[in-house]
């Protein structure tokens, strides 16, 4: 062995800052003499606020969608009318739809309708519907990827055959099956929605978990004699929160375009509530003499998706950045 | 060599197949342990070595059954465990531990180390407002200051973690901790730290470890008997003094030479050919015939016993066998 | 410092990573020179900074990473090394293998391509004669049936195997130098004996230097001539590999011989370990970087970083206040000191 071993066992040194001076061969802290580097602390608040900052784009899209709540919530105390009332003053001499002035800021529809009241109570349709389908897919998504993902074997064959099987169906049929049987409704539109939907999530969750599963976290809690359930809920879910947060912030951009298509369609919200879809659809024929019965619903739905995406794009690299900080 | 009564695990005649599949109807078994008895003593560490497809990471996961074993006898402190369900299965658990390599991967990365520790701490039965003291406590127990508990595993450095791993271990009272690896992903000036806290902590505790690593000098230091294991069975199996100073098995040799050494550095090298065989195809007779240097006809067709050698360990070798006439028939040593 | 008989010269490299936290430096003003055909190793824990000298020796830095300060001069130039220059003697001049050949290997082509394309690129071989040689090449690294080989993916093989064909590219252009970066560390004891073999053998046909980067001290003590131990990014100790395991100056070198348990001496109740953790890359610290965990660290060794001097004959420097001074408070008598 090398010789010139500078442990000095007996003799006490001057105590430096930092060090301490042992006897032979004591099991010291880690700590002791240098602090590990603190990373920053996990805290996802702070950090998504700043790179808000520092991404104009991703805070005109956050702020946006913060408007758009906004109005959404208020929309009986920010629309300047009724979305229902028909005005004697909104159609022309000839019948036609007006076009904005100082009463209707954006105009009035072929039945005498403010234009703008109709866009706000849109887009309280549209975001309640948005939020409501994807939050219904998304639980019925996680929850059978989970199981699917996690059980293995038959269980999760059949289960993942069966979202294939929902995966392929037409959705559109649906609904109109639907309304066949139960007439037009909003509340149909978000179960159609969520129908079609929920499989998106299913196949990544489960994808996510057959990975999860093998990690060695997850092992060392079945060895401490920790419950299946207990393991999905503590350990699996809070690593699929990332994924599960992404996916619903598109599927919210999703629903809201899939609403807007039916109610287009016509076997969406039924006429004459306000939905954006419905007003493009109305506004179809009037393009050349009317054309703000296009252009507002259209930019406004324009708007949205796009702030959503675009939101939904930021949220997943702050998401990763977090995950990358606190782990691997 | 008999089983003595403080003997806390007996293992016999393990076997772990798995099913691999083959083309769409076709699969064949891949034999990742073949028949593996060996004895640890309560407070004691038996220590098994062995190169990849060896089967000691295997053996390790049956024992605490993350994997079911598909024949064989695990006796633990007397009573059949390898067929275990639910709440004695719960119980088992909690008597055997595991600690792992990867200290990136063992510890839940969204949880702090409080939590961590927590959750072993609630399987024991304590209720939450009596985790922080415990935690503590274990904490001092394993040298890490108690500011580590409010800390993520993503802030602390493998050394920091593996200790975090350890007191999650002891949190529950084992009798027995599974070492698998445990040290082979740490600096070398971290692995003796490491080390010597497990000593300590057998010491003061009475815990028995098994110790599972390839690097032979760590096992020297740490176990008490050493068994060597070769595509799922075990070669040669002894005190650690008998086995990794007197060797008999060629394999436990070649292993030996082939570890580069500071202090014997320029030594004439036992090269081995070869490499260790795919478990799911292993050779006739002793799979180790192939690279072996002194095999003989018999290797190829017969599979040797782990028999004992009379005043020394047991090793799993016609040529051992053939030079020494006095070693009796195979069989379990009684 | 440019000497005509050396593959790589290094001075006073630097490399640095923008950091929020200090200068981000994880290799400080390092200097060492390889010879023609001499076998040098590059020995540190985690977070030493030697995988990343390496890297810098290739003009491979991973972005955001950066030269910070120094240059390195290859295969004789004048002229430092740039990522532009490097193109022509990486893979010629200087060739490197990795520990995970897997990532080095591209999974998707076959091994046979893989050789090929190398040698096509770098000797202008037509296809024919470039097979036959990948062939030869294979066959020199103890791979069988070569010709199976050829046709194959990397997944195919085991670590030992995968790792062969990784220096059968890596010398198929006869480099002056081949760096190997823990080349051994993720396969089993019996194939590291083999692979540290072949080497061995290989590069000594060709008289490559080779610079063996690892944190195995057993595998430089019997593969390297010559030893650079680092810590923190700086080169603490070098020596012949004889002299300087006999009688290691530096304290950190010291204590990591002292850790490693032996196989041949009495087993110790305790191993000798040192207290504390190697400190993370990129740290600004004043004095010296392992005088918090030091057994001999005085008030000095805080504020001063001492630097690599001679100690006794040129072969060996050491970068430590207490080296070669006998009556350093803390130092048992029982020394030998040059």
């Amino acid at each position: 062995m090398p010789c010139g071993v500078p442990f000095a066992p007996e003799r006490a040194s001057p105590r430096v800052a930092g060090v301490i001076n042992l006897p032979e061969n004591e099991i010291v802290p880690d700590l002791v003499g240098i602090e590990p580097v603190v990373l920053s602390q996990p805290n996802f608040w702070s950090r998504a606020g700043k790179s808000l900052l520092h991404d104009p784009v991703a805070l005109c899209s956050v702020l946006f969608i913060l408007l758009l709540v906004v109005v959404a919530v208020f929309a009986p105390w920010i629309a300047p009318y009724n979305p229902l009332r028909e005005f004697a003053n909104g159609l022309s001499e000839v019948g036609a739809p007006v076009a904005p002035n100082s009463h209707f800021l954006l105009g009035t529809d072929e039945a005498g309708r403010d234009v703008l009241s109709r866009l706000i109570f849109g887009a309280r349709v549209s975001l309640l519907v948005g939020v409501v389908a994807t939050a219904l897919a998304s639980t019925i998504g996680v929850l059978i990827g989970a199981v699917a993902g996690y059980v293995g074997g038959v269980t999760e064959s059949v289960l993942m055959r069966f979202t294939d099987m929902v995966l392929s169906f037409p959705i559109l049929l649906f609904c109109v099956a639907l309304i066949a049987v139960t007439g037009p409704s909003t509340r149909n539109v978000v179960l159609v929605i969520a129908f079609a939907y929920w499989t998106y999530l299913a196949r990544v969750v489960r994808g996510q978990v057959l990975s999860l599963k093998e990690r060695e976290f997850v092992t060392a809690a079945r060895t401490l004699g920790v419950g299946h359930f207990k393991i999905i809920f503590k350990h699996v879910m809070p690593h699929l929160m990332p994924t599960i947060i992404v996916y619903g912030t598109l599927g919210v951009a999703t629903s809201i375009l899939i609403e807007a298509s039916l109610s287009f369609l016509g076997i969406g919200v039924p006429l004459p509530q306000a939905s954006w879809g419905g007003m493009i659809s109305e506004g179809q024929q009037y393009f050349q003499t009317a054309p703000w019965l296009l252009i507002a619903p259209g930019v406004a739905l324009i708007l949205t998706v796009l702030s959503i995406n675009l939101a939904g794009d930021w949220l997943t690299d702050v998401l990763d950045a977090t995950r990358r900080e606190i782990g691997r | 060599m008999s089983k003595t009564a403080t003997s806390l695990l007996e293992v016999r005649d393990l076997a772990v197949h798995f099913r691999v599949r083959k083309g769409l109807a076709a699969s064949r078994a891949v034999k990742a342990v073949d028949g593996v008895s060996f004895d640890l003593m309560a407070g004691h560490t038996l220590g098994i070595a062995g190169e990849s497809g060896s089967g000691k990471s295997t053996v390790a996961r049956t024992l605490v059954r993350i994997v079911r074993p598909t024949g064989g006898t695990i006796a633990f402190d007397g009573a059949e465990v390898a067929n275990l369900r639910g709440q004695p299965l719960k119980r088992y658990r909690r008597r055997m531990q595991m600690i792992y390599q990867d200290p990136y991967d063992s510890l839940d990365p969204r949880m702090s180390v409080l939590e961590v520790i927590g959750e072993a701490l609630t399987v024991r039965g304590l209720p939450k407002n009596q985790h922080t003291g415990e935690v503590e406590r274990l904490l001092g127990r394993v040298n890490l200051p108690v500011s580590v508990a409010t800390r993520f595993p993503g802030q602390l450095s493998g050394g920091q973690r593996q200790r975090v791993s350890i007191a999650r271990a002891l949190a529950v009272n084992p009798e027995i901790i599974i070492c698998d690896e445990a040290v082979a992903a740490l600096d070398v000036s971290i692995r003796a730290q490491i080390l010597n806290l497990l000593k300590d902590i057998q010491r003061d505790t009475g815990v028995g470890y098994l110790f599972i690593s390839h690097d032979l000098s760590t096992l020297r230091f740490m176990a008490h008997r050493v068994a060597i294991m070769y595509v799922g069975r075990v070669v040669e199996y002894g005190t650690s003094e008998e086995v990794l100073t007197n060797p008999l098995h060629p394999y436990t040799k070649a292993l030996i030479a082939a570890v580069p050494s500071v202090t014997s550095r320029g030594r004439l090298r036992l090269k081995l050919r070869g490499e260790p065989p795919d478990p799911g195809d292993p050779p006739s007779g002793c799979p180790f015939h192939p690279r072996c240097p002194e095999a003989i006809d018999e290797c190829r067709r017969v599979r040797p016993d782990l028999v004992a050698v009379p005043g020394g360990q047991s090793v799993a070798c016609h040529v051992v066998f053939r030079s020494r006439p006095s070693v009796q028939a195979p069989g379990w040593p009684a | 410092m440019l000497r005509r008989d050396a593959v790589v010269v290094v001075n006073r490299l630097s490399v640095a990573f923008p950091s929020r936290t200090g200068s981000g430096e994880v290799v400080r003003d390092l200097s060492f020179s390889v010879k023609a055909g001499q076998r040098v190793g590059l020995v540190g824990e985690s977070g030493c900074g030697k995988s990343m000298t390496a890297r810098a020796i290739m003009q491979l830095i991973p972005v955001p990473g950066r030269i910070s300060g120094g240059e390195v001069y290859v295969g004789g130039d004048q002229n430092p090394a740039s990522a532009a220059s490097a193109k022509r003697w990486r893979g010629t001049t200087v060739a490197m293998i990795t520990q995970d050949p897997l990532s080095s290997l591209n999974p998707l082509v076959r091994i046979g391509v893989q050789i090929t394309e190398m040698l096509r690129y770098h000797g202008r071989l037509s296809r024919a004669q470039a097979r036959t040689r990948a062939v030869e090449l294979l066959n020199a690294v103890g791979i069988p049936n070569p010709k199976r080989t050829m046709r194959q993916f990397p997944n195919v093989l085991s670590g030992g195997m995968r790792q062969r064909v990784a220096l059968a590219i890596a010398i198929s252009c006869n480099p002056s130098l081949l760096i190997a970066d823990e080349p051994t560390t993720a396969l089993d004891v019996t194939i590291q004996a083999q692979v540290l073999d072949l080497l061995e053998q290989m590069t000594a046909e060709h008289n490559s230097a080779v610079l063996l980067i690892t944190h195995d001290l057993g595998v430089v003590a019997n593969f390297c001539e010559e030893i650079l131990v680092m810590y923190a990014g700086r080169i603490v100790e070098t020596g012949p590999t004889e002299h300087l395991l006999e009688s290691p100056q530096h304290p950190y070198t010291v204590a990591l011989l002292a850790s490693v348990p032996s196989m041949t001496e009495e087993v110790p109740e305790r191993l000798n370990s040192i207290s504390g953790s190697p400190p993370v890359g990129g740290l600004d610290m004043r004095g010296c970087a392992f005088a918090p965990r030091c057994q001999l660290a005085q008030p000095k060794c805080l504020d001063i970083e001492p630097q690599l001097r001679e100690l006794g004959d040129s072969a060996r420097r050491v970068a430590c206040h207490a080296a070669g001074e006998p009556s350093w408070p803390g130092r048992r008598t029982a020394e030998v000191v040059p």
